[in-house]
């Protein structure tokens, strides 16, 4: 009975029983449960491409020439001067705002130093609509969809004028459903399974099915977390387009990479879920532009989800709680940051192009200063969300009595000390409305 | 057969030949055949009622689809997803792999991008490993997005203690989640709070817990012709008065509702006329009609099948306390819960963890002065 079955498997499958015949070391028979073939000679593997690492895909050299046989992507002036202003406001940004932290205005802070390439040509592969899932530092990907500075600013100082939460999240926690940009959690890696929901949930809307996927971003150390494997097995078993791109840049906070996997980086796990993977330079804007495209379209052909490490470098701290020299030498960093730039790495490509010189590099740095110090100004002297916001959104649809209840007393005793105890009196000041629309409530 | 259909996840412990692991078993196999409701048209299964709300529910909106192990194929460890696959498809009914942070995370995914989930864990026992994307993902976004993005998701599954399946699948885990703003957690006991319940929790904008009770899946409840219709819906954070009495209130959830009933019915013979109030939801939690109960009959008694501390019946007694019921109570509250230990294995002594209807007759009397 077994032995029958077996042979209609290998009839079913003749290129397969074609391969083994040429091989004298292997047998004709499988296993109940898989195409396997049998052999007789006792090997053990640690790899996914023979003995060697998965290669490196790469477009432009150090120097921003292009490799030899390397295919560009489609790239005119106007779209590489979109990409280089994208990639220069981000450190413009990150270098405010940092500075901003550090002066104790904001809490906390995550700049993107070193990964402008990964980000910014990401968020250029996508289609505008594709929903992003993203971990915490792809703020480029929300600039790049048209989310203003002022926007960035407001999440950033939790004023009146955050669209994200209304100031109910850490500095770079941003949300945008009108950007395709889900909520940023600040537990790692809760995104990936969510990514393949957010896929499945795609593939069933008709408007949405042939035009979107999502992508979901996440780093090489957040690729250790239970989350990770659950999301890509889901991903490609229920299978649903989603593009995960993992941003190796060298750390987890303090841990190196090295000591984060044993295997070959997070690109020899994809093929384990059996789904299409590449590890892309992520410091070369191009080769990721061309890795996101192509893989965003193997989402699609596959209805399946596919897989990008991007390799780049962290040149700054982990967050603003974190100071990176403690675990790694300053030199390194330095050598980094002038040796594998992937913003300089771009200009130099344009330059070469004559897209770009000197003068327009002066221009657009103090042009983005500009913008980035009025939109800091202007968002240091807004107020705060109404008062009233404290206890709005626990709950959709009805409010349930345990909220109406603290809002009722909380309003009881602003009313009663709201303007005779000094501490509380300047405190409501700091609100919109001086907090009198909770206080006048009924 | 038989334990084909006990949980498949438990094989290896049901496979060791104590009673207990058939008499599980089999309790699942006696909920099966009473599938049909056509025996009686006024009763129904916990299970079916369950069945019934979801097929209700799919017809009426798109966005709903099952997921979680086994649920499609195999229509659900305790068959509680009976026949849907069969009739809404594959595309509605998911199969997932055994990964419940992984379903659970594709759930909320789904939620927070437009679908509504309903995501069956075989236990919630289980549900420990996905418990991040329940608390801080399904249960906060919606604040933390400002409004932004709402996640309307409903987690339902067997909670509390089965029977001879140990600690580490005997617990409830009412407080746990009962302890989280955001999420709504709900605790029925009849088929009628099933079927009412579990169709609120779905159109529900809000993630839900929905805590079933394996025990309890193949109890027939009477149903009125209200709660056959398919627009039947039981509001969330409302409890149920299920006998009104005059000289003690007990309050219990989930099954142990059905011992507070026979309680009342004991303590009835000896002229002791209790109240019984059927929680149905653990957060957000009906005081009012608790406080409006004790003040009448001026004693508490609180059953749970949770262990006792910081449970349910702490949070109760806690808020009664604080109120103005509190001038009314003429006798301590009691709490009558599950022992203070991790659930034993042996049949005698988990007979003995948990509260059973003599115990609450005795602390009912307790309260009453009537014992010593």
């Amino acid at each position: 009975m077994i032995r029958y079955e077996l042979s209609a498997v290998s009839r079913a499958l003749p290129a397969l029983s074609r391969a083994f015949s040429s091989a004298p070391a292997r047998h004709r028979d499988l296993l109940p449960t898989t195409n396997s073939p049998i052999v007789s000679k006792l090997s053990f593997f640690n790899s996914v491409q023979g003995n060697e690492q998965i290669p490196t895909y790469r477009i432009l050299d150090g120097v921003g020439k292009p490799l030899e046989g390397a295919e560009l992507p489609e790239i005119d002036e106007k779209f590489a001067r979109l990409l280089y202003e994208n990639m220069q406001l981000l450190p413009t940004l990150d270098n405010v705002l940092y500075n901003v932290q550090r002066q104790g205005k904001i809490s906390f802070y995550m700049t993107a130093h070193g990964e402008e390439a990964t980000i910014v040509g990401s968020a250029a592969a996508l289609e505008m609509d594709d929903e992003v899932l993203g971990q915490y530092r792809e703020m480029g990907v929300l600039l790049w969809r048209g989310f203003s500075i002022d926007q960035v600013m407001a999440q950033c100082f939790g004023n009146e004028e955050d669209t994200s939460g209304k100031g109910r999240q850490m500095p770079v926690h941003f949300s945008s459903p009108k950007h395709h940009f889900h909520t940023i959690s600040s537990p790692l890696a809760t995104q990936i399974p969510q990514a393949a929901g957010v896929a499945y949930a795609l593939r069933r809307t008709p408007s949405r099915s042939s035009r979107s996927i999502s992508a979901c971003f996440f780093g090489e150390g957040a690729a250790s977390e239970g989350d990770f494997h659950a999301g890509l097995m889901l991903a490609s078993t229920i299978p649903s387009p989603t593009l995960f791109i993992a941003r190796n840049n060298g750390f987890a906070i303090s841990t190196p990479s090295t000591e984060q996997y044993n295997g070959d980086g997070i690109a020899s796990r994809g093929p384990g879920y059996g789904i299409d993977t590449i590890r892309v330079d992520g410091n070369d804007i191009l080769a990721v532009i061309s890795a996101v495209r192509e893989g965003r379209k193997r989402c699609f052909n596959q209805g399946r989800a596919v897989l990008i490490e991007a390799m780049s470098y962290r040149v700054g701290h982990h967050s603003t709680s974190d100071d990176s020299f403690a675990y790694r030498p300053r030199a390194e960093v330095e050598d980094k940051k002038r040796i594998d730039n992937p913003i300089t790495r771009f200009r130099l490509f344009m330059e070469s192009r004559g897209w770009w010189d000197a003068d327009a590099e002066t221009e657009l740095k103090a042009r983005l200063k500009a913008d980035v110090m009025k939109a800091f100004k202007r968002a240091e002297s807004l107020k705060r969300c109404e008062l009233k916001e404290l206890f709005t959104d626990v709950y959709g649809g009805q409010e349930p009595w345990n909220i109406t209840e603290q809002r009722e007393e909380l309003t009881g005793l602003l009313r009663k000390y709201g303007q005779i105890w000094e501490p509380w009196r300047d405190e409501l000041t700091k609100f919109r409305n001086n907090g009198q629309e909770l206080i006048k409530e009924k | 057969m038989v334990s084909r259909l006990a949980l498949s996840r438990l094989a290896p412990v049901l496979n060791v030949a104590r009673p207990p692991s058939s008499l599980a078993s089999r309790r699942v196999l006696r909920g099966v055949r009473p599938y049909s409701t056509s025996e009686n048209d006024n009763t129904m299964t916990v299970r079916d009622a369950l069945n019934l709300a979801m097929e209700e529910e799919m017809l009426r909106d798109e966005t709903v689809f099952i997921l979680g192990e086994e649920v499609a194929r195999y229509n659900g460890a305790y068959k509680v997803t009976k026949g849907l696959m069969d009739k809404f498809g594959e595309k509605r009914v998911v199969d997932t792999p055994i990964t419940e942070m992984g379903f659970a995370g594709l759930a909320v995914g789904a939620a927070l991008q437009g679908l509504r989930p309903i995501c069956e864990f075989m236990t919630f026992n289980f549900a420990m490993q996905a418990i991040d994307q329940i608390v801080n993902s399904a249960g906060k976004t919606y604040y933390m997005s400002g409004g932004n993005v709402p996640c309307p998701v409903v987690f339902r599954g067997p909670n509390g203690a089965a029977a001879g399946v140990a600690a580490q699948h005997s617990q409830d885990y009412a407080a746990w989640y009962g302890s989280v703003p955001g999420l709504k957690v709900v605790s029925p006991w009849s088929a009628e709070d099933c079927k009412g319940l579990l169709k609120s929790a779905i159109r529900d904008p809000n993630p839900v817990v929905f805590l079933e009770n394996e025990m309890l899946y193949g109890v027939s409840f009477p149903m009125s012709q209200e709660a056959m219709s398919d627009n039947f819906l039981l509001p969330i954070g409302k409890c149920k008065v299920e006998r009104e009495g005059t000289d003690v209130t007990l309050v219990g959830h989930s099954k142990m509702v059905t011992h507070c009933m026979e309680a009342a019915e004991a303590l009835a013979k000896e002229d002791i006329k209790a109240e019984v109030i059927n929680l149905r939801s653990i957060r957000p939690l009906d005081i009012d009609t608790i406080i409006k109960s004790v003040k009448k009959t001026n004693r508490l008694v609180i059953v749970e099948g949770g262990f006792p501390a910081f449970g349910v019946g702490s949070e109760i007694c806690a808020q009664i306390v604080e109120s103005e019921a509190f001038d009314y109570l003429d006798a301590p509250v009691e709490r009558v819960t599950g022992a203070d230990v991790p659930t034993p294995y042996a049949t005698n002594l988990e007979a003995l963890a948990f509260p059973d209807t003599p115990l609450i007759v005795k602390v009912a009397k307790r309260a009453l002065y009537r014992t010593n």
